[in-house]
């Protein structure tokens, strides 16, 4: 390995780690993110009881839901990442500390592992909830693990879009809602699927697709927001 | 190309626009299989989505070009014209869309997949220009802009294989199709293609306009 790539891995790492270790000492999205998802989940399980019973409904409505409430939830917490450099306006000292794409990559890696723990915690007391059995597991997860990353991909762009921006938070759904919706139908698309058993077929190449060009678009366009 | 040729233009795009209209309406013959009249507003409807799209790249052409050329205001200007134009012409496409669906399908809205790719591309659309007026910082607004329009070029064309799938289609075959075959009777290909040429001269004039009365709008602002 070449010491430019090293050098820029050091800086992404040395993102990553002071992401968390602030979002360790305040707790700010984690509190967020946890409490909004488990707070729509049981709003949404008890309004509607254990759906999961009858089969052809939650085939249908419970995919949906599911990233529905991760979506939203991820709304809530990610744009937090850059919101916060705003604030405590340490923007400038990460400007001269790591070049623009090592910094988005530590941002995105971040925000994807946030979200992968969150869906962690929220899936599985999804499923016990709404009494839903997937047969495909392994598709299941496969989908959680590329939607949570695409959604953390897409978000962490935007969300350094629209920190930089007049009203930051009504400005970041505005914005972010369309660039995510391919992703968040394929997930539902795969998510049906894995529920009602049947083959993943070409939406998984698709959402894999997308999380790849979302994560390239964003490190060569990333320099462009964060660099005035 | 002198004054007076370039003054000559407007008129030619006039005589252009009534050709079209006039062949639409009195040259083509009726496509069979379809109600009444119906089958006209395909002239208008199909070269409306048409520009709609070259309007959308070039958008993304010019922000392409603001950010990576020297981040010039007029190449920004030159975007975000596009993308009013762009929207302006998806939105009539819908709308002509619409009105044929009433007559053949009987329902304004259905959720075809047309009519669904088209909304969600005029959504992301509609962000752009709301991402726009968030913005006060000329420099900084043209920037974003432009990243967010690369963006859509990106994301947008996604919904063109997501969405067919998830619904059945009942739109009409597209004029250039899987197993190329050009299914279309010859004077109506005629004035189809007469029109695609017309608007995208109709669009390319708009959009000049458009960018001079905005680099003269920031002028005024600036005074």
């Amino acid at each position: 390995m070449s010491s430019a790539t090293s050098s820029w891995l050091a800086s992404a790492v040395a993102v990553f780690a002071k992401d968390w270790r602030c979002e360790l000492r305040s707790r700010y999205a984690l509190h967020a993110i946890a409490l909004f998802a488990v707070t729509t989940l049981v709003v949404a399980s008890s309004s509607l009881g254990p759906l999961g019973a009858d089969k052809s409904q939650a085939v249908t409505v419970l995919p949906a839901l599911l990233w529905l409430i991760l979506l939203f939830a991820a709304a809530a917490g990610l744009p937090r990442a850059f919101v916060h450099e705003e604030e405590a306006h340490t923007s400038a000292a990460l400007r001269l500390a790591a070049p623009p794409s090592a910094l988005f990559a530590g941002k995105l890696a971040y925000g994807a592992s946030l979200l992968l723990g969150l869906e962690a915690l929220i899936a599985p007391l999804y499923l016990a909830l709404m009494s839903l059995d997937v047969p495909s597991p392994g598709l299941f997860a496969a989908t959680l693990l590329a939607g949570g990353y695409g959604l953390a991909a897409g978000s962490s762009l935007i969300a350094a879009l629209a920190s930089q921006a007049r009203g930051r938070s009504t400005l970041f759904s505005v914005l972010a809602f369309p660039v995510l919706l391919p992703l968040l139908l394929l997930a539902i698309e795969l998510t049906r699927n894995a529920v009602a058993g049947q083959p993943a077929g070409v939406a998984l190449p698709q959402l894999l697709l997308y999380d790849a060009s979302v994560t390239v678009a964003g490190l060569m366009l990333f320099p462009f927001v964060w660099n005035p | 190309m002198n004054a007076s040729m370039k003054r000559a233009l407007p008129y030619a795009l006039w005589l252009g626009m009534a050709l079209c209209i006039w062949g639409a309406f009195f040259y083509a013959p009726l496509a069979a299989a379809f109600i009444g009249q119906s089958s006209r507003i395909l002239f208008f409807h199909v070269p409306l989505a048409w520009t709609a799209f070259i309007a959308f790249f070039t958008a993304a052409f010019w922000s392409a070009v603001y950010l990576w050329g020297g981040r010039k205001a007029r190449h920004d200007r030159a975007a975000a014209a596009a993308v009013e134009l762009g929207f302006l012409f998806g939105v009539l496409a819908t709308i002509t869309g619409s009105l044929w669906a009433r007559i053949m399908w009987n329902a304004f809205w259905n959720w075809d997949p047309r009519q669904t790719s088209i909304v969600l591309v005029l959504l992301f659309y509609g962000a752009y220009l709301a991402l726009r007026s968030a913005v006060a910082d000329r420099e900084a607004r043209a920037r974003f802009s432009a990243v967010y329009a690369l963006i859509g070029v990106v994301v947008t064309p996604f919904f063109f294989f997501i969405v067919p799938r998830i619904t059945e289609s009942l739109h009409p075959e597209p004029v250039i199709n899987a197993d190329r075959h050009l299914d279309m009777e010859a004077r109506m290909f005629q004035v189809l293609l007469g029109s695609f040429f017309t608007y995208t001269a109709l669009f390319l004039w708009m959009h000049n306009l458009r960018s001079r009365l905005m680099a003269l709008a920031e002028r005024a602002h600036a005074d």
